[in-house]
């Protein structure tokens, strides 16, 4: 390994060549063993070794296959007992959950035998659509049939694999296996078992609602989540190598080489994303995921290094730092995985390319590349912006000072402020930003009563553009950078709020997912003439409102941070006015 | 060849002036010192040459190029203070990734970096440097500067923190450096390693430049020659002379000290009328140190348009009492009174 500008130094190296050795090792061995699961053998399964129910529990991870000894279950050596085309499980919790993976594995088992078939519409004659709708009234608890009395559940049989219908039981628990035995040919479908009293339709192909697994991609999410766990500890690292060259001034020597900070920083920041990069295929390879998986993560490994390139800027220390990166760790980890919890539920859930994750992990899912788009592009805009801050300071002037982070906020704001056309400039790069932040808001918001939300989320979406149009301008002017004239602050905010509006337009590709037709989607993004409102023909009404806020506001800015603080209020309150103002009549 | 040219060039941090519009230029080759108490504006005024900081007005020219041209920096060896050094690196390792920025060829870069420390006589190349000393780490920083081969070197206090022994080194290795062609720049405050090594110097303070020159020329500018006019009788203004120590003390001997040879034959003319004689003349020039301090804290009439002489003015006829205690002298001319004859002390008493 090359330690190139001394961005690895010995110790890193070896520590991350030893985590990567590890997790090879895990993952190969997890992947030699038939992949990686928690539950493996984990439901004990008696079934004769020419049972046709043999094939799918060998195939499930989670159920093992053992010797249908009659005495088997009641020594506790076994879950459940096939035996003589009955299914005879322990009354146990376990014994339950043992019987329902069973049903899954043999339907995994069906279905696999179905999609092996040339004739598609043979094997698959009826396309049902499933929708889930809120219930009024509670379907009866109904209980287990405890026929055998002897603390077993006799639970309806199935068919032997020959069958064609695969009925799998009825609501007394009698088996009708025989039946299905006689109907159909070889090689059909096996016969469910159904969980005796659960499924009132019988057969084993439905259910019950209480049956129907939920909308929430547990399995899929855990694995997603898995993606997430090395970055946390990649970007402690990073973090640290970065405010090193700063403590021991080491940053110098390099900007007295011919190379530019630019070169510097992605000297310094390639060889962590490029160990991001290899632990995702890794981790993608192990639970399953495929490029789209390795490709979503990507954007969130990019914004975890941006966001600890532009915290150990800012820092002054250490200490300072494992605040910035905690912080950075805790919101990203929340921001990308909360959502992706709702992966099949709302599409408010692809603001987080962990959803993209979760839903490549799912058979028979499959993510759109507008939906893509729409869930990386802005992790890789605020994670080019946050870069592009952090290099504008990545000079010896702010590298070597002690300024507070607030302050080194403005710095870093103002030194990509040289002339006025910078601010608009500014403004628009502060779209992602603004986008992620109001996505937050819709996501957190999402859960409460529309008719309470929405006026507190029109406020939010206020405070955060007035942010975004106006931070800038005060740094400009508190360093200097212009001076502190009204007609020069006028023009400063017109452009500012130009920039922005610009810049706005870019959250057009909202609709890509449809977020505008959700009540939320329309508060938040309607006023920025997103959706309906541009339809309304007042696409410039934005341009007005922004540019005479960012007006405002600049002319606080010109005179002190108490005047700032007091045009911004000002400023937040127009902007709310007026959102509500386009909600209550085109939203 | 003008290597740099420096005009009107100012910095402010804040409201605080670094640099208060410094013009200055160096010729190719030549030792240009930058001397100053801390906080002079020395440290900034080579970032402002090196391209590491902006200046907030003027011109600084190095090479040609305006010195935030990155491409300047490819003919530049510069050396900050302290020698932050990659620590888990060797010598080797280290000097190779610096060649490797500057786009040094590897097979050119290994003979350069080779023959430096055979130079620098550093002996541990593939040990590494958190284990190595103060001084062989400040090798290596050097060695480190030359790794482009520049025509420019900027050293800020190459020779800080450093034994006598490895100081000398580095300031032998500098004239080495200059004699090779290299211009060198540096700056320090220790003013006995810029008369060893400099051919010019500007001296600062508060951030602007109040002298500047050879050091010859600045002490013949900035310094004061006085005469000891040593009597056997008491004249007026004389005390009697303790100068020499008491184990030298000639009895009956008394010390007047002028700032002329006028001066000097009136308490010649005063000595002899009241019976009298003078036995002894020395002429002392002060040091540049002794020029430094009083440049630096605005006593000469030269340093500044505000700075006076603020100490021992001579009377009107050129006689001044002698101060108790006289900073070191670098020139002794002796003088009986049947002549004169003239002594070198050898310098600097440092």
């Amino acid at each position: 390994m090359s330690r190139s500008a001394g961005i690895v130094d010995r110790r890193t190296a070896v520590l991350g060549v030893l985590a990567l050795l590890l997790a090879g090792t895990i993952l190969g061995a997890g992947l030699l063993g038939g992949g990686v699961a928690l539950d493996r053998d984990v439901y004990r399964v008696g079934v004769a070794a020419d049972s046709p129910y043999r094939a799918p529990v060998e195939r499930s991870v989670a159920l093992d296959a053992r010797s249908p000894d009659a005495d088997a279950l009641r020594d506790g050596d076994v879950e459940v007992l096939i035996r003589d085309g009955e299914f005879r499980a322990v009354d146990t919790p376990k014994g339950r959950a043992a019987l329902s993976e069973l049903r899954s594995a043999v339907r995994s088992h069906n279905f696999e035998q179905m999609r092996g078939e040339e004739n598609g519409s043979a094997a698959f004659p009826v396309v049902t659509v499933l929708q889930y709708v809120s219930r009024d009234d509670t379907l009866p608890d109904e209980a287990f049939a405890d026929d055998g009395g002897d603390g077993e559940v006799v639970v309806g049989s199935g068919g032997d694999g020959s069958g064609g219908d695969g009925s799998g039981g009825d609501a007394d628990g009698s088996g009708d296996g025989d039946d299905a035995a006689a109907t159909g040919g070889g090689g059909g479908p096996l016969g469910v078992p159904a969980l005796s009293g659960i499924n009132p339709l019988g057969g084993g192909g439905s259910g019950s609602p209480a049956e129907i697994q939920p909308p929430f991609p547990f399995g899929s999410l855990v694995l997603a989540f898995v993606f997430l766990v090395p970055m946390n500890f990649v970007v402690q690292a990073y973090g640290s190598t970065m405010l090193n060259e700063r403590i021991n001034r080491r940053g110098e020597l390099l900007l007295v080489a011919p190379v530019s900070p630019g070169d510097i920083v992605a000297g310094k920041t390639l060889p962590y994303l490029v160990a991001m990069i290899a632990l995702t295929a890794l981790i993608a390879l192990g639970v399953g995921g495929s490029l789209v998986s390795v490709a979503a993560v990507l954007p969130i490994a990019l914004l975890f290094l941006a966001a600890t390139f532009a915290g150990a800027m800012f820092a002054r220390s250490f200490k300072e730092l494992t605040f910035v990166t905690v912080t950075v760790s805790v919101f990203l980890t929340a921001y990308t995985f909360v959502p992706a919890i709702f992966a099949n539920v709302t599409p408010i859930a692809l603001i987080s390319p962990l959803t993209v994750v979760v839903r490549d992990l799912q058979p028979l899912e499959s993510v759109s590349s507008g939906a893509f788009a729409f869930a990386t592009a802005p992790f890789v805009l605020c994670a080019g912006v946050l870069f592009l801050l952090g290099i504008g300071i990545y000079r010896e002037e702010d590298l070597f000072t002690q300024r507070a982070v607030p302050l080194k906020l403005l710095d870093a704001l103002d030194a990509r402020v040289s002339r006025p056309r910078d601010v608009a400039v500014l403004s628009g790069l502060s779209i992602p930003f603004v986008f992620v932040a109001e996505l937050l808001a819709v996501a957190v918001l999402f859960a409460l009563p529309v008719s309470l939300t929405v006026p507190l989320l029109l406020f939010v979406v206020a405070l955060v553009e007035e942010v975004a149009k106006s931070l800038h301008i005060y740094a400009a002017f508190e360093s200097g950078t212009f001076p502190r004239v009204r007609r020069v602050a006028l023009v400063l905010g017109a452009l500012s709020g130009l920039g922005f509006f610009v810049g706005e337009k870019f959250t057009a590709v909202s609709q890509v997912v449809g977020l505008p037709e959700l009540a939320l989607g329309q508060a938040a993004f309607a006023p920025s003439g997103i959706g309906v409102f541009s339809a309304a023909g007042l696409l410039f009404a934005p341009l007005v409102l922004h540019v005479v806020t960012a007006g405002l506001t600049s002319l606080g800015a010109m005179r002190d941070l108490r005047w700032y603080g007091v045009a911004f209020v000002g400023s937040v309150a127009v902007h709310t006015a007026y959102n509500l103002t386009v909600v209550s009549y085109f939203g | 060849m003008t290597m740099i040219r420096a005009e009107g060039l100012r910095k402010t941090y804040g409201d605080f002036p670094a640099v208060v519009g410094s013009d200055f230029a160096v010729e190719g080759g030549e030792i240009f010192g930058i001397v100053g108490p801390n906080g002079a504006g020395k440290t900034t005024t080579l970032k402002m040459l090196s391209g590491l900081v902006e200046p907030t007005d003027g011109v600084a020219e190095v090479a040609g190029y305006d010195a935030g041209d990155p491409e300047m920096r490819r003919n530049l060896g510069f050396l900050p203070e302290e020698s932050p050094l990659y620590e888990d690196m060797t010598p080797r390792s280290y000097l190779r990734f610096f060649a490797d920025l500057y786009d040094v060829p590897r097979a050119e870069a290994t003979e350069r970096t080779e023959r430096t420390l055979d130079r620098l006589e550093l002996a541990h190349r593939e040990r590494r440097l958190g284990d190595m000393s103060k001084g062989m780490k400040r090798k290596v920083a050097i060695a480190r500067s030359l790794v482009n081969d520049p025509d420019l070197l900027i050293y800020d206090e190459p020779a800080s923190g450093l034994d006598p022994l490895t100081t000398n080194y580095v300031l032998e290795f500098t004239r080495e450096l200059a004699d090779r062609g290299k211009t060198v720049v540096f700056s320090a405050h220790n003013l006995y390693h810029v008369e060893s090594v400099c051919d010019r110097i500007v001296i600062m303070n508060r951030g602007e430049i109040i002298a500047r020159g050879t050091v010859p020329e600045i002490r013949e500018e900035y310094g004061e020659t006085t005469y000891h006019v040593f009597t056997t009788v008491p004249v007026e203004g004389s005390e009697p002379d303790t100068s020499a120590g008491s184990a030298t003390v000639e009895a009956g001997r008394h010390r007047s000290v002028v700032s002329d040879m006028a001066a000097v034959d009136r308490v010649r003319e005063r000595a002899a009328a009241d019976g009298g004689e003078v036995v002894d003349i020395r002429t002392r020039e002060q040091s540049l140190e002794d020029i430094f301090l009083d440049l630096a804290s605005g006593t000469t009439p030269e340093a500044g348009s505000e700075r006076g002489r603020q100490q021992t003015e001579p009377s009107a006829d050129g006689v001044r009492a002698p101060s108790g205690g006289e900073r070191p002298e670098t020139e002794t001319v002796q003088a009986t009174p049947e002549g004169s004859r003239t002594e070198r002390d050898g310098g600097s008493e440092r």
